[in-house]
């Protein structure tokens, strides 16, 4: 007889999760922000309004909409622009936009909407207070847009296929939270209950940009259509959910992710405690299997809409479409989710058979069907930076020795002197302090370096410390060497925060940024990650989501997953 | 004018970078600064102050020479950011000794941060004194005794640190800052340095776009 002792599931290691390739290649699951606050705000029973829509013929005004939760109201103000097409720009230099927004803590008086119209619309070049919780701006899709208005406006439905193609109406292009152009610092809201979790003030306000747009639309539609003396169609419910909100993301969020080590860590550290304790089930029931398998199927169909025109993401789809047939073969395996520890065994043969877009795709399924074991992680993914922040300078160099070793094995194995090591410099431009990646060997900026190569500089840490006693303390060492205060800080915090340092070169001649955005991106909750470049990406949050006045508790969980057509497996 | 502690915390790390200080020790200005300014106090202008005042100057000139004794820099001039880390990083040796002395520290206010700090490694309150002035945290409140003047004094010939102290009455940090134009234009002018000129290639090539968003 086999022995039913339960093996126990570690974590997995940091050296395997943190490479930029895995990270890379993350998916979103049931702890993703956009999850985590559509989940509270259909259990809370938000209620939601339009108290303002005031737009003229030319798509010009402002708009409010509110969300209002147990303890307190919030408003998206949207300022709608005409923008001339030359001006339309994706970059942080763009200084002007289709629409662009501020999530107001409370609902807004005439005053506030006053003062805030002439400050939102200029995005950096203005500024706003604590009563902001966060700023943003959206451009159109064109193509999109056109066609959805000339078509509802003649009375027609637009082309599904052109929906799916796209996926959005508008794009945000920088979603500003945590005190940027003077609103409230994140500190100020931290505690209310619905904001504990990170990004969930953005999320919100991404959530009411979706309704924003879906409104603008038929506005502009109806107004097209009554000049012609016609009523323009109503958007079909259907179609209007399977768009969701656009995103364009360039390098600006890439450092983030090496700025914020313990945030960073808390983020991982959720997801891989999930995966950990799903492994660790003894058995799966017939319930649990059933909803895998329905999602799974359901997934697929996001699988299958995703379109990239980019190489490095093109060669990932066809690895995941292939990974899809084998994890179907798997699974067609008589029983294989009825033996012993079911979700370790599919989780094992995943790392031996998948790609890393198929394993992380996976890894993030078999999370769906335990949200009573594994949601409570979320509490733990915000970070109080202040006591990770002092350096312990009683340490001795011989446990920094130790610590580096472990941490930074990778790096201190790297022969830094290659010039294909050390290719790229991160650094910042005064043309609205957009980040940028730079060429060190051709390009001027190597003395603006950005302190954004954590291994570079751990390996020159360790050599530094060769010919230090082990017993002297870290103290004696800084006093003597500031240069080093801020990466023996950062090993420091990485000795107590196993996910917290990304285990890859940052500034290789081939790193990719985009693997750093995806990460990213994918635990806002966002699909369809689209590259435009190795540093810029296209996303979509909140597709197939139900609009504000829609969610309970019946579509509030799995939204993300499309609903297959009729007859099929749903 | 008004600012989110983010934007004063941010806008500093740039300015003490580019006044020359490493990374870390900008790291340590900026939350320093952001502290005091959490607590009313006009931090962004007496950074500015100590920034102009040793400006890429050689760190050395202005660190402690030993951590042993009565603290002093070669300069004559200590510069509260680079003894106030060390200071940090020795919280466990001021809990030992209960008192750790300095001489002739620049911009003394500065130093207090570092004792919260401390205090929040001992879990339990540090205080700071200087002529006219006592200072106590336990690193999340402030006990705050002196001439204003004194507080914003701009050579301290003595400085003692230790724990623990005694809390007399307890002040609240504020979520919000603000520093005057004028200062916030001298940090501007140092952060700047630490920013790239533009030109057409980087424009280009370093945010990696060059494909249509008109579509």
């Amino acid at each position: 007889m086999e022995t039913t002792a339960q093996t126990s599931i570690s974590l997995r290691d940091p050296a395997q999760v943190m490479r930029l390739s895995r990270l890379g290649s993350l998916h979103q699951c049931r702890l993703s922000f956009m999850r985590i606050l559509t989940r509270r705000m259909a259990r809370e029973n938000w209620s939601f309004s339009r108290p303002k829509f005031d737009i003229d013929e030319n798509g010009v005004g402002v708009a409010v909409f509110s969300a209002t939760g147990p303890a307190r109201t919030y408003s998206l103000i949207a300022f709608a622009h005409d923008l001339p097409p030359e001006m339309r720009s994706d970059r942080v230099i763009a200084t002007a936009w289709d629409a662009t927004f501020a999530l107001f803590d409370g609902v807004p008086t005439d005053e506030d909407i006053e003062r805030l119209s002439k400050n939102v619309p200029y995005q950096e070049a203005g500024r706003v207070s604590e009563r902001e919780i966060s700023v943003s701006r959206a451009n159109r899709s064109v193509r999109l847009w056109e066609h959805v208005v000339s078509a509802l406006s003649e009375g027609r439905q637009p082309d599904a296929t052109q929906l799916d193609a796209v996926g959005y109406l508008m794009r945000t292009t920088a979603v500003y939270g945590s005190g940027k152009l003077g609103a409230a610092d994140r500190e100020m809201i931290a505690e209310r209950p619905e904001f504990q979790v990170p990004f969930q003030a953005e999320m919100l306000s991404v959530f009411l940009t979706r309704w924003f747009v879906r409104d603008l639309v038929q506005h502009m539609a109806d107004l097209r259509a009554k000049a012609a003396g016609r009523a323009a169609a109503q958007l079909d419910p259907e179609l209007a959910r399977s768009l969701g909100i656009g995103n364009s993301t360039g390098l600006g969020m890439a450092p983030f992710l090496l700025n914020h080590p313990v945030l960073f860590n808390n983020w991982i550290s959720a997801r891989e405690d999930a995966i950990r304790i799903v492994r660790s089930l003894d058995s799966a029931s017939e319930d649990e299997i059933a909803l895998f398998l329905r999602l799974l199927q359901r997934s697929k169909r996001n699988v299958a809409l995703w379109q990239s025109e980019h190489e490095i993401q093109v060669r990932k789809l066809a690895g995941l479409r292939n990974d899809l047939e084998q994890i179907d073969a798997y699974l067609s395996t008589p029983q294989v989710l009825a033996g012993p520890q079911p979700w370790d065994q599919m989780h094992r043969w995943a790392e031996e058979a998948l790609s890393l877009e198929g394993q992380e795709w996976l890894a993030s399924m078999m999370l769906e069907p335990y949200g009573s074991l594994i949601d409570d992680l979320s509490d733990g993914m915000a970070a109080d930076n202040t006591p990770t922040f002092r350096i312990a300078g009683a340490m001795t160099i011989e446990e920094l020795r130790g610590l580096l070793t472990r941490i930074y094995e990778w790096a201190i194995g790297t022969d830094w002197q290659k010039r294909e090591n050390r290719a790229r410099a991160w650094y910042v431009s005064e043309e609205k302090l957009e980040p940028r990646l730079g060429e060190r060997f051709e390009e001027p900026v190597e003395e603006y370096e950005q302190p954004l190569a954590p291994g570079r500089d751990a390996a020159a840490l360790f050599n530094a410390l060769a010919h230090w006693q082990g017993e002297i303390r870290v103290a004696e060492f800084l006093l003597r060497h500031p240069e080093y205060r801020h990466t023996v800080r950062r090993a420091q915090i990485a000795g107590r925060a196993p996910y917290a340092e990304i285990r890859d070169n940052t500034i290789s001649h081939d790193v990719l940024p985009i693997d750093m955005l995806r990460c990213k991106l994918a635990f806002f909750g966002a699909t369809q990650f689209d590259p435009r470049s190795d540093r810029w990406v296209r996303i979509c949050m909140y597709g197939n989501a139900p609009y504000p006045q829609e969610l309970s508790q019946e579509n509030a969980e799995f939204w993300v997953y499309p609903r297959l057509e009729e007859g099929a497996l749903a | 004018m008004n600012h989110s502690l983010n934007e004063i915390e941010a806008m500093c790390k740039r300015a003490a970078r580019g006044a020359g200080l490493s990374w870390g020790l900008a790291e340590e200005a900026a939350k320093g600064t952001r502290w005091l300014s959490s607590f009313g106090f006009p931090g962004a202008e007496l950074l500015a102050a100590l920034l102009e005042l040793n400006d890429r100057l050689p760190p050395a000139d202005f660190a402690p020479s030993a951590l042993t004794g009565v603290w002093s820099a070669p300069s004559g001039r200590m510069s509260p950011l680079i003894a106030g880390a060390a200071l940090s990083d020795c919280a466990v040796q001021l809990m030992d000794a209960g008192r750790i002395e300095m001489e002739r520290v620049c911009v003394p206010l500065l130093l207090v941060p570092f004792a919260a700090g401390a205090a929040l490694r001992l879990e339990t309150p540090v205080a700071v004194e200087w002529a006219g002035v006592y200072l106590a945290t336990d690193g999340r409140q402030l006990c705050a005794r002196g001439a204003p003047d004194a507080y914003t004094a701009m050579l301290a010939d003595k400085v003692a640190f230790s724990t623990p102290a005694e809390m007399t009455d307890r002040r609240e940090p504020v979520l919000r800052g603000s520093a005057p134009a004028e200062a916030w234009d001298r940090l501007g002018v140092l952060a700047h340095r630490t920013y790239a000129p533009a030109t057409e290639a980087s424009r280009l090539r370093g945010a990696g776009a060059g494909l249509s968003d008109n579509d």
